[in-house]
């Protein structure tokens, strides 16, 4: 059964009918929404449990597309991509669960969710070029329609900021694409990887024009700007969404496009690319620890928790023992699923506690773990998660990727500073939320209910499993990482 | 002639049909005409099917009927057709009613002549054919805005069209026949063959409005029927740009008029875009925007001996944008001319409304629709040719682009102020129809591209 198509189409397909349905009351189709990303789920497990093979792709689904111009439908999975998939449709579930209190417009709001839900799939499992570009603008559209539609107070700057940004960002991708298909004569993912067909200065601008879309994407400074307007303002689904799903795009494609598919020119400029990653990883710390809005403190975090998989990967690059660039790799690409983890559980509570109080900024709240102390905990936890604490999801990432760097560039390692910056504006949030005085605003707060419940625990449960036990997640990547040619 | 007259026999199809639409007119049968004209382009269609793969031409060398002018009918018929369906959810009832639609098939007959000329006269018969009923068409409703637009674009067109000839003629001398197949004596004549080429940028260029021979295209536009600017933006813009490949596919490139050619691209669609980003009227707006999806098609003409994908490029962009514009337009001829008249549209008609983003999407390229598809081969195009940095100011105008149509697209999801009335009148069913065919077609062709040629 072509499981890999079946996951990927399912979601649109269930919006599809939503948009046919006679019923279109919120009910039905939150109903729909749940048990579609419910099915893709189970679906990914299966997927899961037919494992992948060491060195190239597995489970590949092929059907002719554009046959003159060798474009076709190609799909497939390796240990960098599978891991994605199954976050990705572990996060589209919980989103759904947690999105079922939105009342306007929600059949609208469902498709696009189920959309975008296709698009980052497709994005994840595309073997061709030109597939992988079409599932990776789609996206876009969807979320540009998710923050202008269900945002916050200023939604349609941010959206358009979003939107313009981005797809600026993207377009040099599909100039990249079009020159690796011009000096190769398919679109076949596969063929670019096994025989990088541009070399010299053409590889080279390859390079740079996928390292600025994948930039944009991941965000790495200074192309950041765009995440904490559009974080700040999206509904909450949708920040998680963007911070567990589609930032991962951009570590996922300096993965798969940029490092497999021009090796050489990647090593050449592997020292501008880690001190980038240094670099966003410090100013992404240090412009959380300014923050007092807990949606833009988390949003500025991603950018540095992904400035760690940009040195991770640029390890790789330059490190000449071919051990420690699988231990760099291992790490970068387990970084990707902790922050999916761990970010997407933030975000889920940042918007339950904005779901009661309606503000967001740490000043107003105070004393609330008393009052609600499902959330509070629940916060504690992830939030020591995202600081690299030993035994929460962050640590064997962040462990793994700081090991390499010492190993092959130890001036890289300055950027651990931005691990104390961290621990301390985590340790300032959580005082000033849910420790301190009780503000008394708040005495009638309400703790999570069954469905914030069922949203949180799934997350929380993983972030302490891939922080004690990471091996079986480990594994999987590290059975393609360790033959993976570059 | 009996050998050639079996490849004509779309032409002669259409041309019989808009006999039998001048005769319905006189007897004041409007409905009749127009029945008339959807039948003999649906037959007319079909018997283009079977030309397709035809690559030859008649009447001596000076009407080619090859696969560009072959996909030319395909898309200008089935587009005409959509165009007199659009013309007839404006004007039913008006007097005159039978010779809009006339006119309409019989400028498409002018625009076929341009798409599959080999021969300098038949490209300014074309010229002349497709322009005198466009004259017309702008000016038929006779209030002040509509004659206006008509005079400037009757005016415009005059000059270029005897620019048009008189450096033909240069041409002609140069070469000694007007066939463009003997456009390669040429070579080693470069002042004769520049001469020659810009007489027919300036007249091609001006019924393609490329910058700078655009500026009577948002005044007609806006001052004619919604329904005719329409037209004028799909149809006899793409007979032109394909006229264009007809005749540079020939050109020697000694004196490296592909650069010129991208330079004209380059302004063409930047300054579409930026001028389209400050209009608030509607139909400007899409002029505007037309005027630099012109600039896109140029890349194609810029690769056209260079590269294998320059003439699929400029058919797949063609019929993807007449798909998208006419759409465009029918949403505007329901919506209303102002960009406040848009405000809350989406909300209140939402199928509408999504076709119209559909629409707006396509031209700027976001995939998987139908523009997308266009474009990529485009961009294909012009690096294979050596154009990169042409592609990558094509790519910086499809954020231009973005810019330009979410000020459409925002106010579209807007509550409107004060519940405006005219978004919940019944939409004429032809107009729902125009609307439906172009959706489905963005929306899906772009998957089914493999259909294509290629």
């Amino acid at each position: 059964m072509p499981l890999l198509t079946i996951a990927t189409f399912l979601p649109i397909l269930g919006g599809l009918a939503l948009i046919v349905l006679p019923d279109r009351s919120a009910r039905m189709a939150h109903g729909l929404s749940i048990t579609v990303t419910g099915l893709v789920f189970l679906i990914t497990l299966a997927i899961w449990s037919r494992g992948i093979v060491p060195g190239g792709f597995a489970q590949v689904e092929e059907i002719a597309w554009i046959p003159a111009i060798g474009a076709a439908y190609r799909l497939g999975l390796d240990g960098l991509s599978l891991p994605l998939v199954l976050l990705t449709s572990l996060l589209f579930l919980l989103s759904a669960i947690y999105s079922a209190r939105i009342s306007a417009r929600a059949p609208s709001y469902v498709v696009l969710m189920l959309m975008l839900e296709t698009a980052s799939l497709g994005s994840f499992m595309a073997l061709d070029g030109l597939l992988f570009y079409v599932f990776f603008e789609v996206s876009l559209v969807g979320m540009y329609f998710m923050i202008a539609g269900w945002g916050y107070e200023d939604r349609q700057r941010a959206a358009l900021m979003f939107f313009l940004y981005t797809l600026l960002g993207s377009l040099p991708l599909l100039l990249a694409i079009l020159g690796l298909y011009l000096s190769s004569g398919t679109f076949d993912m596969r063929a670019w990887i096994d025989a990088p067909p541009l070399a010299g200065l053409g590889a080279m601008l390859a390079l740079i024009a996928m390292l600025f879309t994948f930039a944009v994407k991941i965000p790495a400074f200074p192309v950041h700007t765009w995440l904490p307007a559009a974080h700040v303002q999206a509904p909450t689904a949708g920040s998680v969404i963007l911070a567990g799903v589609m930032l991962k795009f951009g570590t996922y494609g300096l993965v798969r496009f940029a490092l497999q598919m021009t090796p050489e020119a990647f090593t050449r400029a592997g020292v501008v690319i880690l001190a980038v990653g240094v670099f966003s990883a410090l100013y992404g710390a240090f412009a959380a620890l300014a923050q007092s809005d807990l949606k833009k403190m988390i949003a500025y975090t991603s950018v540095n928790h992904m400035g760690y998989v940009v040195m991770g990967v640029a390890v790789a690059a330059l490190a000449s023992d071919p051990a420690i660039r699988v231990v760099a790799l291992d790490g970068a690409a387990l970084q990707m699923i902790s922050h999916g983890l761990v970010t997407g559980a933030l975000f889920f509570l940042v918007g339950m506690l904005q779901d009661r109080a309606h503000i967001r900024d740490m000043g107003d709240f105070g004393g609330l773990l008393n009052r609600v102390p499902w959330l509070g905990w629940a916060f504690v936890v992830s939030a020591f998660a995202s600081l690299g604490l030993p035994g929460l999801a962050h640590f064997p990432a962040e462990f793994q990727i700081f090991l390499a760097t010492l190993d092959a560039q130890p001036w890289a390692v300055v950027a651990i500073v931005a691990i104390v910056v961290t621990a301390g504006l985590y340790l300032r949030a959580i005082a000033a939320v849910f420790l301190g005085e009780v503000n008394e605003k708040w005495t009638a707060m309400p703790d999570l209910d069954r469905r914030e419940m069922l949203v949180i625990v799934p997350l929380l449960f993983l972030t302490v499993l891939v922080g004690v036990a990471p091996s079986w997640l480990l594994n999987m990547i590290h059975t393609t990482m360790a033959s993976l040619s570059f | 002639m009996g050998r050639d007259l079996p490849f004509l026999i779309p032409e002669i199809l259409l041309s019989l049909a808009v006999v039998a639409m001048l005769i319905a007119e006189m007897v004041r049968m409007a409905r009749l005409a127009l029945w008339f004209g959807l039948a003999g382009l649906a037959v007319a269609t079909v018997a283009t099917l079977p030309l397709l793969t035809t690559d030859t031409t008649v009447f001596g060398g000076t009407y080619r009927i090859d696969l560009l002018s072959g996909w030319a009918k395909l898309i200008l018929l089935p587009g005409t057709a959509l165009a007199l369906l659009l013309a007839r959810a404006e004007i039913a009832g008006q007097p005159r009613e039978g010779s809009v639609y006339s006119l309409l098939c019989l400028v498409t007959l002018g625009a076929l002549m341009l798409a599959g000329s080999g021969d300098m006269m038949l490209l300014v018969l074309g010229v002349v054919l497709t322009g005198l009923g466009s004259f017309a068409l702008v000016a038929y409703p006779r209030d002040d805005a509509a004659t206006e637009a008509g005079m400037k674009y009757l005016v415009f067109g005059a000059v270029t069209g005897s620019v048009m000839i008189y450096g033909l003629t240069f041409w002609f001398g140069g070469a000694g026949s007007t066939l463009f197949s003997n456009l390669g004596a040429l070579e080693g004549k470069p002042p004769i063959a520049i001469a020659g080429l810009t007489a027919v940028i300036v007249g091609l260029g001006y019924k393609a409005s490329l910058v700078p021979f655009h500026f009577w295209a948002p005044d007609a536009y806006d001052g004619a029927p919604v329904s005719v600017a329409a037209y004028l933006s799909v149809i006899t813009k793409i007979a032109a740009l394909f006229a264009f490949a007809q005749v540079l596919r020939d050109l020697p490139v000694e004196s490296n008029w592909p650069l010129v050619i991208a330079m004209i691209s380059a302004v063409t669609m930047t300054y579409g875009y930026l001028t389209a980003l400050v209009q608030t009227n509607l139909v400007r707006l899409i002029a505007y925007s037309s005027i630099a999806q012109s600039g896109y098609f140029l890349m194609g003409i810029v690769a056209l001996g260079a590269s294998p994908f320059a003439i699929p490029g400029l058919i797949v962009l063609g019929a993807a944008y007449v798909a998208m514009n006419l759409g465009a337009f029918a949403i505007i001829l329901l919506a209303g001319r102002g960009l406040d008249d848009i405000r809350g549209f989406g909300r209140r008609r939402p199928a509408a409304g999504v076709a119209m983003v559909v629409f707006l999407l396509s031209l700027t390229g976001i995939p998987p629709l139908f523009g997308f598809v266009g474009k990529v081969y485009l961009f294909g195009a012009a690096i294979d040719a050596g154009y990169l940095w042409l592609a990558v100011i094509g790519i910086l105008n499809s954020v231009l682009a973005l810019g330009v149509y979410l000020r459409i697209v925002v106010p579209m999801y807007q509550s409107a102020p004060d519940a405006t009335e005219s978004f919940d009148k019944p939409s004429p069913r032809s107009l729902t129809a125009v609307i439906g065919v172009t959706a489905v077609l963005t929306l899906c062709m772009g998957l089914l591209a493999g259909l294509l040629p290629g």
